[in-house]
């Protein structure tokens, strides 16, 4: 457990990496930009997925009129706005279409009317019209046949198709797929981000000499933990801000058929965030102090990236195969449980023993980490020039 | 400030076969102003940074006012990297009360140093400016600012005058004296050994890890080699190369610099040059840090491995 002054230190170090990266130009544009998109996206999804009604205005004269409320109805229903609107006769209806000022005039008897259109007509309207004509006309000849039309409506509408459902989630099911594969994208993203982040704050207090100064008056560990704590927060505030425009987008446009889920998935994601990057940052902090300047940190984080990116890739699968054993142990084995646990919360498709599990590891290995990386930072910070071999930050030897 | 101020004993450090530092015992005493000289690779920084506990050392002690240096000593040690040691896009005053505060200030009085530091070399109005906006000498005086800010134990420096012009030169050498005169030691590595002559007390000579020569400027003038400078306007070209018990260090029309033996007595040099013709001069040369530097060099050849 760090002494007082140390978590004094650490504090300091911390609030240091927070404040100066939040404020500059980077973090603040950046995290516009993506709530911006975020919010964009959502709204772009919420319009496309059928919210858009069409209106269609049709007047009615003569014994058609009756056909008219039973019209709008049965249109709403499928989401087409009908306008009524009251005609003296057919003449008046005609020239109101050829003026556009209608979609359609239906005038006559409402057995057979006469339905005058431009060039066409909403096919839903033009089906349902369809479907209350004949509607009319049977109910006529029940009447003439001395049958009631009530009640054998009443059978006829008895005898109607009932779905055995097998899988009454799907529809829901897929809706939160969407939701873990946002998650799981967001956090890959971050974690690549904020990884790289922390590696190349850490060459640049070696490329910048400060950290001659910075190690002769706090411990090596101290200041790893100070720089990933600090660094971590600008991330976790970054994805709070767009986890919150994001709910808030939501709700606006109800595009998630299941809300509730949007607020666990983000908290589930901001949970896993902090672990994720605790477990990565650590190791981006241990590669990055075994080089000397920016352009070799690629060699050493490289890997690493593509470690994190292969997770988000391995997601897909176990999406796909949740209950496939390797999809399992996939989400509890640390490195890949940090993007694919959070993401199958959110599909729903993770127990809670299973989420106990790759929490409990994790735990466990961000604390071997720190060990591990604490001891390949303090060997190597300070050897400036060519790479460090893994080996040599290993022993420490000379 | 009493006590014993800073001591090395016996440092030993090696990187796999190349010995860094060679069995260096010195001292840095309250109140003095030390000049470490050596060439490149010599191991002035790998000292320093032994001191600062940057680098472990594998053998030896460092002491602290008699006791071994702790970590609580080490944080209170103003120290300033050869290369520049700050964050470039970081506002000075920012950085100032922020490395005073890791040095274990309290906030406000890391404020009121760094202020005061600033005023003190003229940047008052430059407090927010990033450090990469300011000009060479000014970064040079934040850097010094920043060992400073935290009203240090000791003062440990590696070439803080390097690319100075003579007014920055100054100002730093004032602030220098400044603390070594509160009791403060201080302790800087330069290549311009004209600065280092003029502003130390004592000078360490450093080569291959080992400490070839050290004390004031007067004690290793006297254990340097004695030259005399001879004019014998009349003597035959080439006569003193001819004497013995010394040679010609370099001629100036018919002046000749000669160096004598340790034995020699230079009484019978004047005989040699007076048995010539007249003798116009006949002086002690008083060598310079540069020559007691390039004699300390010849003199002590040590093999490159233990």
């Amino acid at each position: 457990m760090p002494r007082r002054p140390d978590l004094h230190t650490i504090y300091l170090i911390a609030r240091r990496e927070f404040t100066t990266r939040v404020r500059s130009r980077f973090f603040i544009f950046g995290t516009v930009l993506f709530a911006v998109l975020l919010a964009g996206y959502i709204v772009l999804q919420a319009v496309v997925i059928s919210r858009v009604t069409t209106t269609v205005k049709i007047g009615f004269s003569g014994d058609a009129q009756t056909l008219a409320e039973p019209l709008k109805m049965v249109a709403a229903t499928e989401k087409v706005t009908v306008q009524i609107h009251q005609l003296t006769d057919a003449s008046e209806g005609d020239a109101q279409v050829q003026d556009g000022k209608l979609d359609a005039a239906v005038s006559g008897d409402a057995a057979a009317p006469d339905v005058a259109v431009k060039d066409n007509l909403d096919p839903t309207v033009e089906a349902t019209l369809d479907a209350l004509v004949k509607q009319v006309a049977l109910d006529r000849a029940l009447v003439a046949s001395g049958a009631d039309p009530a009640e054998v409506t009443g059978k006829v509408g008895a005898a109607s198709v009932h779905l055995r459902l097998l899988d009454p989630n799907a529809a829901e099911r897929t809706s939160r797929q969407v939701v873990g594969i946002f998650i799981a994208a967001l956090l890959y993203v971050s974690l690549l981000l904020y990884g790289q982040l922390v590696a190349q704050g850490v060459v640049e207090e070696k490329a910048n000499r400060i950290i001659e100064i910075l190690l002769s008056t706090v411990r090596a560990r101290v200041l790893l933990f100070g720089k990933v704590i600090g660094i971590g927060l600008v991330g976790l505030l970054q994805l709070t801000v767009l986890g919150l425009v994001a709910l808030a987008t939501i709700s606006r446009y109800q595009v998630v058929s299941v809300p509730n889920v949007g607020v666990a998935a983000v908290l589930g994601g901001l949970m896993w965030y902090v672990l994720g990057f605790l477990f990565y940052a650590l190791i981006f902090a241990a590669a990055g102090s075994m080089v000397s300047r920016q352009e070799d940190i690629g060699s050493v984080t490289g890997p690493l990236s593509m470690l994190v990116v292969g997770t988000y890739l391995a997601f897909f699968w176990v999406v796909a195969n949740p209950d496939n054993p390797v999809a399992v142990a996939l989400s509890v084995i640390p490195p890949f449980a940090v993007v694919i646990m959070p993401g199958r919360m959110a599909t729903g498709d993770a127990p809670l023993w299973q989420v106990a599990v790759s929490v409990t590891l994790t735990v466990l290995a961000i604390i071997g980490l720190n060990l591990l990386a604490a001891r390949i930072y303090s060997n190597s910070v300070l050897r400036i020039g060519s790479r460090v071999r893994l080996r040599q930050a290993w022993r420490g030897a000379d | 400030m009493s006590g014993h101020g800073l001591e090395l004993q016996g440092i030993q450090k090696r990187y796999g076969d190349l010995v860094a530092v060679r069995d260096l015992s010195m001292d840095v005493r309250p109140g003095e102003v030390f000049g470490f000289v050596g060439s490149n690779g010599a191991g002035k920084t790998t000292t320093m940074r032994i001191v600062l506990g940057v680098l472990d050392a594998d053998g030896g002690t460092v002491l602290w006012d008699g006791s071994p240096m702790n970590f609580d000593t080490r944080r209170r040690i103003g120290y300033m990297p050869e290369e520049r040691g700050l964050y470039p896009k970081m506002r000075i005053g920012e950085q100032l009360r922020y490395l005073g505060q890791l040095h274990g200030s309290h906030a406000q009085s890391a404020a009121a140093a760094t202020d005061q530091w600033l005023e003190r070399f003229g940047l008052k109005n430059r407090i927010g400016d990033e450090v990469q906006k300011l000009s060479h000498g000014n970064q040079q005086r934040v850097q010094l600012a920043a060992a400073l800010v935290f009203d240090p134990v000791m003062l440990i420096l590696d070439e803080p005058f390097a690319g100075l012009d003579p007014e920055a030169v100054d100002s730093m050498s004032n602030v220098l004296h400044e603390r070594a005169a509160t009791g403060t030691p201080v302790l800087f590595s330069s290549h311009q050994l004209d600065l280092v002559e003029r502003l130390c007390d004592r000078v360490g000579i450093i080569q291959r890890g080992r400490l070839v020569a050290c004390g004031s400027i007067e004690e290793l003038r006297g254990q340097g080699p004695t030259q005399i400078w001879v004019d014998a306007p009349a003597a035959p070209e080439g006569w003193a190369a001819g004497l013995g018990g010394g040679h010609v260090v370099r001629t100036d029309g018919s002046r000749v610099l000669l160096e004598l033996e340790k034995s020699t007595d230079d009484q019978s040099i004047l005989r040699a040059a007076l048995a010539t013709g007249p003798v116009r001069e006949f002086r002690r040369n008083v060598p310079s840090l540069l020559d007691i530097f390039r004699h300390a060099m010849t003199e002590a050849p040590v093999a490159a491995t233990a």
